[in-house]
């Protein structure tokens, strides 16, 4: 599903990754942890072509991400759907539109949208707030929201970015919930955290990123 | 369906998110494309003038006054058989005579005196249209007083040439001030749409994040550009009929008298189609540019 080969990302030439080597399967829930600049997020926004890679080969469901051509990356941003810490949701847009976003750009119906829209909010438990605007619900709803938006369109990969930063321990359980209900249901998962309670929680593979290297993983043998 | 809807949604709200720049927009927008149809006016109308007159471009062909019957008619055939001459009609001495004791009785005793008629005879040539460019008359009327039995050739050119190069420089003109202009607009236009895309940055942001194609997200952006350059030009349109009817106003009974203002029109409907167009095509260059030039400060 998702594999990495020797992957290495420099900013001003100091190494936010260096040879990463990864594989991850098919319904697979793996955990991305480490300090803070260890190089999370990074890895991240290698496999949704949001950077590239300047050294080694990035398979995304055997797409080659790292040689995706800029007009190609929309395509496989519709097989993925990603959560942000920030949430990044559209303030002047209700719950509902919010949600509905990646089906609009993709020209969905209508009554697909309708469907789909209401089957992500009620997953995630917000159906009641569909009106709302973002600015007007609390920081776990926000969130649900944004977990909504990213599997309203079924993507095979789900990608989450500290998805648990701004919430307390309780609402950040309750996400963690979300997300092996989610899982349970057959969508790839990566949730980058340093949050140990999500680890604790979640109790799944753990890679571990220090410093932009790769320092554990149980499957490889790290 | 739905998607469209977003998108013209969305180009309005970026319209209303900045009212002033888009007014500057606009306005400047039409002040170019006014400017510009300043000189478009005058030159349709003026090239019309000028294309009625050479209508009347006719050349006179005096003809030796020895010259035979048979040579006339020779001459006449081969005047017919020249590309030129669209049509040819023959004045003969009497003729002219006659014309002119009709045109100057006053005067016709000036040719009491001379006993014999000193009128010659002449071919009166009216030009295929084709040929009435003035370098063309030239050249033709030079190869004419070669041919034998011909004596002078007369046409009325000067002014109709002077008039012809100042519709030519007014077209110019009208490229220059255009050019430039629309150089300024468009750069107008482009800080207008640079200034919404700097403040929908994070919504472009989420927008990519969800899949949307750089076309999708560039649309709302390009109907924007269109929609100002296209008011913009109606505007101008307005302002340049607010003018034109003015002048003509202001011209009042003298131009009537002279007859200046059955010349006088307004541009036609497909004309002020096109000014629209070009407004809207000013509008949707300047959000290209701007586009391009965000697409590569933002990657
Ligand atoms: N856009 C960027 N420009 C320069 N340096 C960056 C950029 N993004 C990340 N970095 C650097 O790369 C390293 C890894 O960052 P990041 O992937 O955000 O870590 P994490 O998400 O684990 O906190 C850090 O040292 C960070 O400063
Ligand atoms: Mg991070």
């Amino acid at each position: 599903m998702i594999q990495l080969f020797h992957v290495s990302k420099y900013y001003d030439r100091r190494p936010a990754l260096s040879d990463i080597n990864l594989q991850i399967e098919k319904g697979e829930f793996v955990l991305l942890m480490g300090p803070s600049g260890a190089g999370k997020t990074t890895l991240l926004k290698l496999l949704f072509g949001a950077e590239r890679p300047d050294d080694g080969q990035i398979l995304v469901q055997n797409r080659n991400v790292a040689r995706l051509r800029p007009s190609d990356i929309p395509y496989l941003r519709r097989t993925m759907g990603i959560v942000f810490q920030d949430f990044r949701l559209l303030p002047k847009k209700n719950v509902f539109e919010n949600v509905a976003l990646p089906l609009m750009v993709q020209g969905a119906s209508t009554f697909e949208t309708r469907r789909k829209v209401a089957e992500a909010l009620k997953a995630v438990g917000i159906d009641h707030k569909k009106d709302h605007r973002p600015a007007t619900l609390s920081a776990g709803e926000q969130q649900r929201v944004c977990i909504a938006r990213a599997i309203v369109n079924s993507p095979i990969i789900l990608l989450a970015d500290e998805p648990t930063g701004n919430l307390d321990p309780h609402l950040a359980s309750e996400i963690i919930e979300s997300f092996k209900v989610i899982n349970a249901r057959g969508t790839t998962i990566m949730v980058a955290t340093h949050n140990p309670q999500v680890m604790a929680q979640a109790n799944r593979r753990v890679l571990m990123l220090e410093q932009g290297k790769l320092i554990a993983d149980p499957k490889a043998g790290l | 369906m739905r998607r469209l809807a977003y998108l013209v949604k969305e180009a309005m709200t970026n319209i209303r998110l900045n009212r002033t720049t888009t007014l500057v927009a606009v306005a400047s927008t039409a002040f170019t494309l006014a400017c510009f149809g300043v000189f478009l006016l005058l030159y349709l109308n003026l090239r019309g003038v000028v294309s009625s007159l050479q209508d009347d471009i006719k050349v006179v062909v005096y003809l030796h006054d020895g010259l035979s019957a048979q040579g006339l008619s020779d001459l006449q055939q081969r005047l017919r058989s020249e590309r030129e001459v669209a049509a040819l009609s023959y004045v003969s001495k009497e003729q002219a005579l006659a014309d002119f004791r009709e045109q100057f009785p006053s005067e016709s005793h000036l040719l009491q005196g001379l006993g014999e008629n000193p009128l010659p005879a002449s071919f009166v040539v009216t030009l295929s249209p084709r040929f009435r460019s003035s370098e063309a008359v030239k050249q033709w009327v030079k190869r004419l007083t070669t041919v034998p039995g011909v004596g002078q050739v007369q046409y009325s050119r000067d002014w109709i040439e002077n008039l012809a190069t100042l519709v030519g420089f007014i077209e110019l003109g009208a490229i220059a001030v255009g050019g430039i202009l629309s150089a300024a607009s468009v750069t107008i236009i482009a800080s207008t749409i640079r200034l919404t895309l700097y403040a929908r940055q994070n919504e472009i942001e989420i927008l990519r994040m969800v899949g949307a194609t750089g076309a999708f997200i560039k649309v709302p952006f390009l109907l924007e550009g269109a929609v100002l350059g296209a008011v913009g030009g109606l505007l101008s349109l307005a302002i340049l009929r607010g003018g034109f009817d003015l002048f003509k106003l202001q011209l009042g009974p003298t131009g009537r008298f002279l007859g200046i203002e059955s010349w006088l029109n307004f541009f036609p409907g497909h004309v002020s189609l096109w000014i629209i167009m070009a407004g809207l095509a000013l509008g949707f260059t300047g959000s290209l540019v701007s586009l391009i030039q965000f697409g590569r400060a933002s990657s």
